[in-house]
């Protein structure tokens, strides 16, 4: 028989070219149990399950979508053009006349250069394959719409004759086709076995023996349905699927590539979490993820929510391109968002059109156009009680400020020092005169001139921006121009630098300051160059490699002044350039210029608006002007230096605060503008492309902007025929090991047929479907609920050799699931068992003792300190997350690194998961730890071998397993004793008959701790 | 249960004895379904989703067409070494040096520090012709020197990438991106494991950390059963491959036993054929426990093969790397890496690849003469090179502290190659007269890709894995094996 899976198999279409098995006639191949709906079987060759496949994986590569690579003119995805009459004059495909088409003859030749595929392919159609193409042209070459792109309709579920097995809908579905294969369900699985099975899969922990105990001992009608209404209101559920979504999402806790430096992203993780055990529709879930920051007045959570796609990686190397690995970012999110709502591969369609689907190179890049327009800040979370801080500290500013005069020595006249101090003070300072420049230009930060006067930058940068300003003239000759550097809540670190990668965040590197006053080119001669930080004569030197920054004082203003050889004569119009270059980008994020008269004008270290008093007559000064000057002064008297301090320090803690990675649309006037890029690199960009999704697709609403927004609003739009399927698939993956289409990843033309169709559109109509309309309305939690409910879910996994040989992958269900825990669902699992696991949620993320040497060959060989005290045993999802050497026990157990989307894991099974489970330091202490639980409980060692097993295994021994581990018990408690082993070592401590007897227990536990069932679902 | 335990004699059974077959063979399934048959159709891809003979993935395997090689060893100068400083003698270079490189030699080059227009740094070492192929090494390699006439210098490498992590992955996975498999995984993928007692991809890291990471290794999106192996520098190599300390090798003996019967019973019970791969694995892992120390035993080896490599058996350095690679290979292991990392010549070059070569050059010459006296070398292809090359012109920069290094240079390098069917006694193409330009049978990262695989008896375009819709290949759409380069 057939496996039923051959036919969904994706990788090999409907006759497997290498079984060489020949059928008699075509029509067998379809009399076989497939996966297609019953009334389907009957038919002659079906075009998207029999016929697509063939074309698809032999034929569109060069006769596809793709007209950059479309040979001889021949196109075979649309009907109207394979019908069509070729440059040749040939037809390739004649309906009804497969004696009279190209295709079959070219597909039949023996000519070397004539044959399709050609030789040099490397494929070849097999005789099955080329007489299914032959009777479909004979029955008339129909084409259907691909079923994933056909919007599912809702449906009745099937009648059965097994009524008595029905829990819900889910199971007609599944029943229905089981009935027409002639197979029947398996017995539900035990109570023990099904509690086990779906804590595991709700919440990602088993039952503590307790759990276990009161739900054997419920013998309520609904006291299954009631222990899934507990799961799905337990804390634990949301940490247990926002896993899942970590996994889609690439999250990681470092930036990745070479550096790898740590990130703050950790807030959107817990947002996740939150969101799941609130049960937020999956349709909100995706809109505030993709464009929170777009919604109307968008609350903090909204904004948190938008790190989705900022867990894209970061290259922080020596000298990058920083726009080349932002564009990289790019690509990664549209391929990203491709996967994880339309199950589609767009990311095929960044070099060239898509092979296959319908997804043109521009499509592929209208898409991304649609994600470009953002600026991706790292935001100080301003929640409530952030503004509640900050309200707090500012008044605690202002009380200090009050009591510093009280601090002054009574030894000191504070007016007399005030008045000699204003006086030397006012000696150095100069007449500054603020210039609005009237023209900036850019080489590629945004610059935007303030109320002030001062120039904001944001934006995109290069490591060699130049920043050209045209100052108006002035009346009054300009023998000094002063550039203040100036903070802001918008710039990284609050600035003065845009600096935001591998440099010191927030940081500047002027590398030249140049004045011209044109038509004449040279740059005028500057005699002195002075600043309140930093060398800023090395702006002046004509050498690019030197500059002036400020680094170390981000967060606080600064002032440099040039003053000029010949003073430029009034009313000149002023040319500033300012050259910024390094290996990395860091031009200035917000800076002022001013201009003066002033012979001998200094950096005086004052503030702008403190100088300005200064120069002010004595009697022009107002009340204010005098507050300001005290200030000042104080601010800068060492008899006070110690109160002043503290004020400094709460000053510099407003500008802190828990930061995480947002989107923020860039401002109207400042578009980001996306380019088809040749071959998809980022060095060819060709032509521009406007804002839209894949033109095979529905469109996006006319009425609203074609934006983020609109893109987010569109994928979980009513009409979109792939979001609710894909999800729903996704989840049923989780439930059961298997998704209905099997490639979760790929629902086009290359991807899988869905086994149960009927049951995928079912499901996600019912998904998507509003309550009041009787559907789900986008809840996650009522799709677990109905999916674990059913009578398919809690069929016991035990299979027979009948069963195995039909059905070895389950696809028909006909069993329950049978299923490799993820990693961390095991660590978890071992953690809880062994009575160790810590429940505290969210926060930073945490490090658990690993062996040594796992991070060392990461760049710059980075230690791994293991987390003390609770952070050892907190839930997996709290695992710091470094990329370039993720922690060794989620790797070996097929976790992901965090570099790429991951629809499905691989599920591998290595000697070296072995020997971690056995010989892992933090693995022997989880058994150090069962082994305490086994020697203080109760009974003789029988009862407490069982203990054991309820714990790991959710179930009691039996006789036999109770002699195989008792006689290993005894086996390990003689040789401790003989001193064969070394107990105080095994156990942790302590040389006693206690110790021994833990030692012993310890080893018994670890033993069962390496059991496949341990690591399993079942 | 006389079903359960018929049940046990055939399917149980079967399993068990086609898993214990290899050395991995335990390590498979959720993966351990292999379509056979794909495979003897010639094209090696594994269906993505179940179906077919229950195989496990690192079963020994046919290659496409006969091979040359069996093993490679692949030397990785991370960090990226000077070939204008060892392999690729550039006069020129030394009477324009101080000025600027002509713009049109230049185009629109990007680079990581310095200008396009710094000045031209001579070449700091002297060259000579070597062996009765004349091949030319500097100086600074005096232990390749003698071994010239075994390798082929390729001169006229080139890449895509002009930083070290993505250069790295490039060199590795054939793209820039980490998330694809590296080569070790795809040979391993396509070849299987000889050694059913040792992985059969190691990796091996005896300078400071790589840039790339564990992607240069990864298993992408092949299973992890391909990913490669790393061996730690302390320690027993394999992370929790000694038993907890208090433990004996009797405890191993007895817990494996418990654990193989308990699992045997489940297997007999709940009929899942995943069961019987993990039985395996660790019977695998148990195996691992002893042949692991043993590998790394250098008791066995003469005063003159450690003096040979300059090998100091209790201290981790390349040399030992070397000679623990060639103990791999003898056994049966497919692909082993060895990165050293610390080529980064941004600043002074000439000291930096004085060290650097003290460190590597006996041990690399070592290992070619070492696996030709051993009859290895024929199918043990070693390939030695970095991620890129490096600039002629100079990098100085005051505020960075740096003076006569040299910048990152994608666009030509020089590597060799030794054993495996490679022809030896060879120079292969050429650089302009600055060393900046290929100008002679460029040999493109996936070029090499390709040649590397065609040793192997591989067919660089039919080694294929579908994932997300698509064939994925290691060298993308592109590379041709270098026919030039063959025996």
């Amino acid at each position: 028989m057939r496996s039923p899976d051959r036919l969904t198999n994706p990788s090999r279409p409907v006759a497997d070219p290498c079984m060489h098995r020949v059928l008699s006639t075509v029509v067998a191949a379809w009399l076989i149990a497939g996966p297609w709906p019953l009334a389907a079987w009957a038919a002659g060759p079906d075009f998207n399950r029999d016929v697509r496949p063939i074309l698809s994986n032999r034929c569109f590569k060069c006769h596809g979508p793709d007209d950059g690579k479309r040979e001889a003119g021949l196109r075979l995805d649309v009907r109207d053009a394979a019908i069509a009459e070729l440059p040749t004059g040939e037809h390739a495909i004649v309906p009804g006349r497969p004696d009279d088409s190209g295709l079959i003859d070219r597909i039949t030749s023996d000519d070397p250069d004539s044959v399709m595929p050609p030789p040099r392919t490397k494929t070849s159609l097999t005789a099955d394959e080329k007489r299914i193409l032959a009777a479909w042209i004979e029955a008339g070459a129909e084409y259907a719409a691909h079923w994933a792109f056909v919007p599912p309709q809702r449906r009745d579920p099937p009648a059965v004759r097994g009524e008595a097995w029905i829990r819900n809908p889910i199971d007609r579905f599944v029943l229905a086709r089981l009935e027409a294969e002639g197979l029947a369900p398996s017995p539900a699985a035990d109570a023990a076995t099904l509690c086990r099975r779906v804590h595991l899969d709700l919440v990602g922990l088993p039952p503590t023996p307790e759990e276990l105990e009161a739900f054997l001992a419920d013998s309520a009608a609904d006291a299954f349905e009631r222990l899934v209404d507990r799961l799905l209101a337990s804390p634990r559920y949301g940490e247990r699927w926002a896993r899942k979504w970590l996994d889609l999402a690439r999250y990681a806790d470092t930036n990745g590539y070479e550096k790898d430096r740590g990130r703050t992203i950790w807030p959107w993780r817990d947002w996740v979490i939150r969101a799941l055990n609130d049960d937020l529709p999956f349709d909100e879930f995706t809109i505030r993820q993709v464009a929170g920051d777009m919604l109307p007045e968008p609350t903090v959570d909204d904004l948190i929510a938008t790190g989705f796609h900022r867990n894209t990686m970061l290259n922080e190397e020596g000298g990058i391109d920083p726009l080349e690995f932002r564009y990289l970012a790019m690509v990664d999110r549209v391929g990203t968002t491709g996967t994880v709502w339309l199950g589609l591969t767009v990311a095929c369609a960044q070099c060239h059109t898509h092979k296959y689907d319908p997804i043109s190179h521009t499509d592929y890049f209208s898409l991304l156009a649609l994600l470009n327009n953002a600026d991706e800040p790292e935001w100080v979370i301003a929640d409530a009680e952030r503004t509640r801080r900050e309200a707090e500290t500012t008044s605690r500013i202002e009380a200090l400020w009050r009591e510093v005069p009280g601090d002054w020595p009574a030894s000191v006249h504070l007016a007399d020092r005030l008045a000699e101090w204003t006086a030397r003070e006012s000696a150095r300072a100069a007449d500054w005169r603020v210039v609005r420049p009237s023209a900036v230009e850019s080489s590629m930060p945004h610059l935007v001139t303030q109320d002030d006067g001062s120039v904001l930058a944001s934006g995109d940068q290069t490591k060699s921006d130049v920043y050209t300003l045209t100052l108006p003239p002035v009346d009054v000759p300009v023998r000094a121009i002063r550039l203040e550097v100036l903070p802001h809540e918008s710039l990284p670190a609050w600035g003065p630098g845009l600096c935001f990668y591998e440099g010191p965040r927030g940081d500047f590197f002027l590398s030249e300051f140049e004045v011209r006053v044109p038509p004449q080119a040279d740059r005028l001669a500057i005699a002195t160059a002075g600043a309140s930080a930093g060398n800023a004569a090395a702006a002046i030197d004509g050498q690019m490699s030197s500059g002036w920054s400020t680094g170390g004082r981000q967060g606080r203003g600064d002032a440099a002044v040039f003053t000029l050889a010949q003073p430029i004569a009034p009313r000149e119009p002023i040319v500033v350039t300012m050259r910024f270059e390094r290996h990395y980008a860091c031009p200035l994020g917000r800076f002022r210029l001013s201009v003066t008269d002033h012979e001998g004008a200094e950096a005086t270290g004052h503030p702008a608006d403190v100088e300005a008093v200064l120069v002010k007559q004595p009697d022009d000064r107002t009340e204010t002007d005098q507050d300001t000057l005290r200030r000042r002064f104080l601010a800068t008297a060492p008899e006070v230096a110690d109160r002043i301090k503290e004020i400094e320090r709460l000053e510099a803690s407003l500008r802190e605060g828990l930061a995480t990675l947002v989107l923020r649309e860039r401002p109207a006037d400042n578009p980001r503008r996306t380019f088809l890029h040749r071959r998809g690199e980022f060095t060819q960009p060709e032509r521009e492309v406007a804002p839209a999704v894949p033109a095979a697709l529905s469109p996006l609403p006319a009425d609203a902007p074609a934006n983020r927004l609109a893109l987010a609003r569109w994928l979980v739009a009513a009409g979109n025929p792939l979001t609710g399927r894909v999800t729903v698939n996704r989840h049923w993956q989780v439930m059961f090991g298997r998704g209905i289409v099997a490639t979760l990843e790929d629902f086009g033309y290359q991807g899988g047929s869905p086994s149960h169709p009927e049951l995928l559109d079912w499901l996600a109509v019912s998904f998507t479907e509003p309550a009041d309309d009787g559907g789900m309305g986008w809840s996650l939690k009522k799709l677990h609920r109905l999916i674990v409910t059913s009578a398919t879910y809690r069929q016991t996994s035990r299979t027979t050799p009948a069963l195995h040989a039909r059905d070895p992958d389950n696809v028909l269900l006909a069993r329950g699931p049978r299923v490799r825990l993820d990693a961390e669902i095991i660590r978890d699992t071992l953690l809880a068992a062994a009575g160790l696991l810590s429940t505290k949620m969210y926060g930073p993320g945490v490090r658990p003792p690993q062996p040594e040497g796992v991070t060392e060959v990461a760049f710059g060989s980075p230690r791994w300190d293991a987390s003390q005290g609770e952070d050892r045993y907190r839930r997996s999802i709290y695992t710091f997350q470094k990329r370039t050497a993720p922690f060794a026990f989620t790797t070996t157990f097929d976790g992901p690194s965090g570099e790429a989307c991951l629809a499905r894991r691989e599920v591998s099974n290595s000697p070296l998961q072995s020997l971690t489970l056995l010989n892992d330091p933090m693995f022997l202490e989880i058994a150090q730890a069962l082994g305490r639980i086994a020697v203080t409980a109760g009974g003789d060692d029988r009862v407490r071998l069982n203990a054991l097993a309820r714990r790991l295994h959710s179930r009691d021994l039996a006789k036999d397993e109770t002699d195989l581990l008792a006689g290993y018990l005894a086996a390990q408690r003689g040789r401790l004793a003989a001193g064969e082993l070394d107990a105080a070592k095994l156990a942790g401590g302590g040389n006693d008959d206690a110790t021994r007897e833990r030692a012993a227990w310890t080893l018994v536990a670890r033993a069962m701790m390496n059991l496949d069932e341990t690591v399993v679902k079942r | 249960m006389a079903g359960a335990t018929r049940f046990l004699g055939t399917m149980a059974g079967d399993l068990l004895a086609v898993t214990r077959r290899h050395f991995f063979a335990d390590c498979g399934v959720g993966v351990g379904k292999i379509a056979l048959a794909g495979l003897l159709c010639g094209t090696l891809r594994r269906p993505a989703v179940g179906g077919g003979a229950t195989l496990s993935p690192l079963a020994a395997r046919p290659s496409h067409q006969s091979a040359s090689a069996t093993a490679v060893i692949q030397l990785f100068m991370a960090g990226a070494p000077s070939q204008l400083e060892l392999f690729d003698h550039k006069p020129a270079l030394a009477r324009i040096e101080g000025k600027p490189l002509p713009p049109d030699v230049i185009g629109g080059q990007r680079y990581a520090f310095i200008r396009p227009d710094a000045a031209v740094l001579g070449p700091r070492f002297r060259f000579a012709r070597h062996g009765q192929s004349g091949g030319e090494v500097s100086e600074m390699l005096p232990h390749l020197a003698k071994v010239v006439d075994d390798i082929a210098i390729v001169k006229s490498c080139r890449t895509d990438q002009f930083n070290h992590a993505p250069a790295q992955i490039f060199m590795n996975c054939g793209f820039a991106q980490p998330g694809r498999p590296s080569m070790g995984s795809w040979v391993t993928y396509g070849l299987g494991s000889e050694s059913d007692e040792l992985p059969a991809f190691v990796v091996m890291s005896t300078g400071s950390g790589i840039s790339g990471g564990s992607a240069n290794w990864s298993s992408g999106f092949l299973p992890s059963v391909y990913a490669g192996t790393r061996f730690r520098n302390a320690g027993p190599p394999i992370l929790n491959v000694a038993s907890p300390p208090g433990a004996d090798a009797r405890l191993a003996d007895d817990t494996l036993g418990l654990v193989s019967a308990l699992n045997r019973r489940g297997l007999a019970a709940d009929g899942d054929a995943e069961i019987a791969t993990r039985i395996a694995a660790y019977e695998m892992a148990h195996r691992l426990q002893t042949s692991a120390p043993e590998l790394m035993d250098l008791a066995d080896e003469s005063a003159e093969t450690l003096g040979l490599y300059g090998c100091k058996p209790a201290e981790a350095s390349f040399a030992r790397a070397c000679l623990i690679a060639r103990r791999l290979v003898e056994r049966g292991v497919r692909f082993v890496t060895i990165y050293h990392e610390g080529w980064d010549a941004h600043s002074d070059v000439a000291g930096n690849v004085r060290g650097n070569c003290q460190k590597t050059d006996q041990a690399s010459a070592a290992l070619v003469s070492d696996l030709k006296r051993r009859g290895l070398l024929d199918r043990t292809l070693v390939v030695w090179g970095g991620e890129f090359g490096r600039t002629p012109m100079v990098e100085a920069s005051a505020v960075l502290g740096r003076s006569q290094g040299r910048d990152h240079h994608a666009n030509a390098f020089t590597m060799w190659l030794a054993g495996g069917g490679i022809r030896y006694g060879i120079t292969h193409g050429a650089t302009d007269e600055l060393g900046f330009h290929v100008v002679e049978d460029e040999v493109h990262v996936h070029d090499l890709q390709a040649t590397i695989l065609h040793c192997l008896g591989l067919d660089h375009e039919r080694l294929t894995y579908r994932h997300q819709g698509r064939d994925f290949r290691l060298t993308d759409v592109h590379g041709r094996v270098v026919k030039k380069l063959l025996a």
